[in-house]
């Protein structure tokens, strides 16, 4: 427990006094205060995995009960902390890149009014964050898993005069809520027929249990629910293109490098249940994959920087929950963590591309911006090569762990899919960096006044561009750190990190370098516009994201409003009749004598006096008063 | 005799406004809103005894009041949400506002620490009258008909109750027991199936109307729209309640079979009225309706957690009555300044009020987070016990249950949104003043502390609810 509350704390300090003394606080403080005490969150957490690595590999968890939750029926539910391996990775990500993205934006935000509020959420989220992976229990990583859910909802809608950023932020928090209840009706299953909900409780009990009963498929697909939601895999996806509402520090952090990632977080955490549930497992692949290369082609003709960015994400969360469904557990999690790099390089980059630009996202106003942002550029370009899966660079080595796994494991269509996938990232990717930073500018004004950002920002996306460079070479420690809690209990017999044949590599990486030389083609060397291709028919389907909005719109959306209208009805009918009564019971009144006058009023009054006299003479009679 | 305390101030209280200058009535009502509250401070840390006299011995009544863990909470539910409805209160309402609001905590107390049938049935009448002059009197245009519609369903309900208590102490005298209207002692007498059932129903009427359960929620509409602020947050918060508790304070001990037997049948209305609700207050576009559709709702939810008829479910039920009364209490009291600076509840006319009144919106949203049932808040812990309660043996209604939680997220966020977000509209509109945060602080963080904390509710309120179920245990009717 040492520790744990420390690091969990700190964050919740910071926003609590940036909302309490903003209006003290001098200008830029807010974000400094805030970025520090997630430094020093992160540096405790770095103490925090020494001090577990030093606990015997057999049993490697750190673990408290702060006090309990509730109690009453069956074992209390306690408020309990727990750092393992698992957790650990996640805390470091968390406070690491979270304490660079908070040092951007503190570049990023300064001329914005609603800086302070702006920390006091990135702040939040940081707790919220920190509490999902802290939880020693699935009623604790619940509350965890909502409130990063509200923090999001914050910082989405943080620009509440936009229309469209409010929207998205609702959708955003409906569709988690559907989440939510997935894992609430989950949690209440479990509890039900296991009598608790913490980690150890319940997985000891799995290691004992044998796998295919419905019990263990229904709770793991509804636990599966929540972590589709929050990681957005398809059909519960949308709010996350929506999510580009955001500040770009947001989009980087929250609806990329961390919040989004919490679904494989729970899934890699629950593999015994997995184990146990071998349909919804093989469902998180097969879903998995097809978010991936769904998305990717989503990717393919948007304009505005972020979307690109934002399906890019989706379609690499996909590429992690297909390496849960694999059983590739270890895979699943370096991925997550090449992913936080490259994409929070990507996003931090962008955003500084958006910051030079004047707030513009549109590809079509963009171009040659190479060497007026150089560093930003090199980022990117770095980051770029990492999720085309170009070796040496980190994305490479984890795609390739998971596809390699897809494969040995014999999931050979998931396998194509993610091979494939991979190619049409590559060319995404690539049409995105051309259009951004070469060619001619195709908007003079902005291209003018645009300049490299301020070295507040520079320097964490120059860092994360190197981390995205370098790593992929963690994978071998990162395999020796996660063994002790993959092998804790049973279920995770292919979870270390493994490779697939080598043709494979050759095809991936041949495709990725064909799909490179595509987009150089179509972009650089013909200097294609990017509103090519978007009137054609494929190009409109694929803008409009398969429909996908329609759909929700015509079959839920639609569906309970029109049985809210019939609602109206039954209540307008509910409420006549109540008149009807009244006015018969007054009516019916009126005719008797004149002591029962009708006047209801009257008749109110009677029962007080009535009950009054009663309540004294028998006061009186029993002598109490007297 | 922190009890007695509790029912003689607010008595007291309302007299000495009645007599007081009219400009000191709320000075009055201030102070003894909060004299109140010290007593239950008193009762909940120093001396829970109740009292035991006799009243009417022939009769077989007696002045029986009890601080147990089921009524424990709700009597401070009561204490806190007097204390903040008298704050927002108008000065200039006059004194007879101040002595009805106070007559109305006099006999909410009582009824919620009632443990004799026949007291707690004069408590239940007693609360119809205060009430009944808020709306006529402190009402907009159409309280008078919103009166005379409270008045008449609940003296229906009332009537059907009545029936019930004295058929009940008959019963128990036939059966050899003497006359007695003592809960304890009716709790699993033997009745013939059909006496039974008739009874069981006239109270699950009386209770259902006040509440309101679906479809017998007619007064509803009016009242809640008519009524000034602090009014709603009194019915909504803490009369509300008074329906739900009578099922778990006489109903679950003495009809345990009856719930056993109609069990199927009550879950799908209080489902139904669930959805009900949920979807109404997605259809509505005055605020104020869309939260009280929004309470409908949840009064189904706590419903549902009593048929479910198991020991979590009845605790989820309990807990969840005192958080979602603070909740919506406040979220009423919040929705009233709101209609007070912008005089208007439509949702539409006004927009983007964060910017002029940024303390005021986050202490919407806080409300509105907690009435949708946001993990970390306490509706979150009170609707994960129902909703526990009914997996056990009714998935389907848990289903639906789950359901309705992502239904009323959409819902809340729905007006938030419209209010506070968006272009900025109207300006000009003043934030909160330092009177009205003085009570909203405490307020958030006693929910707070609830939903961090739900066991500090939940493990006194377990062995009443063993007391209460008792019977019900014993015939194997709740697990």
């Amino acid at each position: 427990m040492q520790g744990l509350v420390e690091i969990l704390v700190l964050p919740l300090i910071g926003a609590a006094t940036i909302t309490a003394f903003k209006g003290l606080m001098p200008k830029r403080l807010p974000g400094i205060w805030a970025s520090f005490l997630v430094a020093v969150s992160f540096i405790l957490s770095v103490a925090a995995d020494v001090r577990l690595s030093s606990v015997a590999a057999s049993h490697r968890v750190i673990s408290g009960v702060l006090w309990n939750w509730v109690t009453g029926f069956g074992p209390a539910i306690h408020f309990r902390l727990f750092l393992d391996p698992l957790s650990a990775v996640w805390l470091l990500i968390i406070t690491g890149v979270g304490a660079l993205i908070h040092i951007y934006s503190i570049g990023y935000m300064h001329d914005d009014a609603g800086e302070p509020r702006f920390f006091a959420y990135l702040n939040f989220f940081i707790f919220s964050m920190l509490l999902l992976v802290l939880a020693g229990n699935l009623a604790i990583l619940l509350i965890g898993w909502a409130l990063v859910g509200l923090a999001s909802y914050f910082l989405l809608g943080f620009w509440y005069e936009r229309p469209t950023a409010v929207a998205a932020a609702k959708k955003a928090f409906v569709m988690n809520t559907l989440g939510d209840v997935g894992i609430l009706l989950g949690i209440a299953l479990l509890y039900v027929h296991y009598h608790g909900v913490s980690y150890q409780h319940l997985f000891q009990i799995f290691n004992h249990a044998s796998p295919g009963s419905a019990f263990f498929e229904w709770t793991a697909f509804l636990l599966y629910v929540g972590a589709m939601a929050k990681s957005a895999q398809f059909p519960l996806h949308m709010w996350l293109a929506d999510a580009m509402e955001g500040p770009t520090p947001v989009s980087a952090l929250i609806h990329a490098a961390t919040m989004v990632t919490a679904g494989v977080y729970l899934m890699t955490r629950l593999y015994p249940l997995l184990r146990l549930a071998p349909v919804t497992h093989e469902l998180i692949g097969v879903i998995g994959a097809f978010t991936a290369i769904f998305a990717a082609s989503i990717a393919f003709f948007q304009q505005d920087i972020k979307k690109v960015l934002a399906y890019s994400t989706l379609s690499q969360l996909g590429y992690m929950f297909l390496g849960v469904g694999v059983g590739a557990y270890t895979a699943s999690v370096f991925h997550f963590m090449t992913h936080a790099f490259f994409k929070a390089t990507l996003f931090l980059a962008a955003g500084s591309v958006i910051h030079a630009l004047a707030g513009e996202q549109d590809l079509s106003q963009m171009g040659g911006l190479a060497k007026k942002m150089p560093w930003t550029m090199a980022s990117f370009l770095v980051a770029t090569l990492a999720i085309s899966g170009i070796p040496p660079f980190s994305g490479y080595f984890s795609k390739e762990a998971i596809l390699g796994q897809a494969y040995t494991s014999g999931h050979f269509l998931i396998w194509a899919i993610g091979v494939f996938t991979a190619g049409m990232t590559t060319f995404y990717m690539f049409r995105l960096f051309f259009l951004t930073f070469t060619g001619k500018p195709r908007n003079q004004e902005l291209h003018a006044h645009a300049h490299e950002a301020p070295a507040v920002m520079t320097i964490p996306v120059v860092i994360l561009g190197v981390l995205s460079l370098i790593g992929g070479f963690f994978g071998h420690w990162l395999n020796d750190w996660l063994a002790p809690a993959f092998h804790q209990y049973a279920g995770a017999g292919f979870a270390a990190l493994g490779s697939g044949p080598l043709f494979g590599t050759i095809i991936t990486v041949g495709l990725a370098v064909i799909a490179f030389f595509v987009a150089y083609w179509l972009y650089v060397a013909r200097n294609t516009a990017p509103k090519a291709g978007t009137q054609s028919a494929p190009g409109v389907w694929l803008l409009n994201a398969w429909g996908m909005d329609n759909v929700w719109l015509v079959f839920v959306v639609n569906p309970l409003k029109e049985l809210g209208n019939v609602m109206l009805a039954v209540e307008r009918g509910i409420l006549a009749g109540v008149v009807g009564i009244a006015d018969g019971v007054q009516a019916w009144a009126s005719d008797l004598a004149p002591i029962q006058t009708g006047y209801v009023r009257r008749y109110a009054l009677s029962i007080m006096v009535g009950v009054v006299a009663l309540l004294a003479y028998y006061l009186f009679r029993v002598g109490f008063i007297s | 005799m922190f009890l007695v305390w509790l029912l003689a101030v607010p008595l007291a209280g309302a007299l000495a406004a009645l007599i007081a200058p009219a400009r000191g009535a709320k000075m009055i009502a201030a102070i003894t809103s909060v004299l109140a509250l010290i007593g239950y401070a008193g009762l909940l840390f120093i001396n829970r005894a109740g009292v035991n006299w006799g009243w009417i011995p022939e009769w077989g009544i007696r002045f029986h009041l009890s601080g147990d863990g089921l009524g424990l909470f709700l009597l401070g539910l009561s204490a806190v949400l007097f204390v903040a409805a008298v704050f927002a209160s108008d000065k200039d309402q006059g004194r007879a506002y101040y002595f009805w609001v106070l007559l109305l905590e006099f006999s909410v107390m009582g009824l919620f620490a009632a443990v004799d049938l026949f007291l707690f049935y004069i408590f239940w009448e007693v609360l119809l009258v205060p009430v009944f002059f808020l709306l006529t009197n402190w009402s907009g245009d159409r309280g008078k008909k919103a009166a005379m519609k409270w008045l008449i369903m609940n003296l229906v309900g009332s009537f059907f109750m009545l029936v019930g208590v004295v058929a009940l102490a008959v019963i128990h005298d036939q059966n050899g027991g003497g006359l007695t209207f003592e809960i304890s002692k009716l709790a699993g007498m033997p009745m013939a199936g059909g006496v039974a059932s008739w009874i069981f129903f006239a109270f699950l009427v009386a209770f259902a109307i006040k509440a309101p359960l679906w479809p017998l929620h007619g007064w509803m509409p009016d009242a809640y729209g008519e009524s000034p602020a602090p009014v709603t947050a009194l019915i909504s918060g803490v009369l509300s309640k008074a329906g739900i508790f009578g099922m778990l304070r006489i109903m679950i001990p003495i009809f345990t079979p009856q719930f056993q037997q109609y069990q199927t049948w009550l879950l799908i209305v209080a489902s139904i009225g669930l959805v009900y609700g949920a979807l109404m207050a997605l259809r509505q576009k005055d605020m104020k309706m869309v939260t009280a559709y929004g309470s409908m709702s949840h009064m189904a939810m706590m419903a549902l957690g009593v048929f479910s008829l198991t020991q979590v479910g009845l605790l989820g039920t309990t807990f969840y009555m005192v958080a979602h009364g603070l909740m919506v209490g406040a979220l009423f009291l919040v929705l009233g300044m709101l209609e007070h600076r912008t005089g208007t509840r439509a949702i539409g006319d006004i927009a983007g009020l964060n910017r002029s009144a940024p303390r005021l919106a986050a202490y919407f949203l806080f409300f509105v987070l907690g009435a949708l049932g946001l993990p970390g808040l306490p509706g979150f812990a009170g609707e994960y016990m129902i909703i526990q309660g009914l997996v056990t043996g009714h998935v389907v209604f848990a289903v639906i249950a789950g359901i309705i939680l992502i239904v009323a997220a959409w819902y809340m966020l729905r007006v938030f949104q419209a209010v506070m977000q968006g272009p900025t509209r109207s300006t000009g509109i003043k934030d909160l003043f330092t009177g009205q945060v003085v009570w909203l602080v405490p307020l958030a963080g006693l929910v707070i502390l609830l939903g961090v904390w739900p066991a500090g509710i939940t493990a006194h309120a377990v062995p009443s609810l063993f007391h209460v179920m008792h019977f019900a245990i014993g015939k194997g009717g709740v697990q």
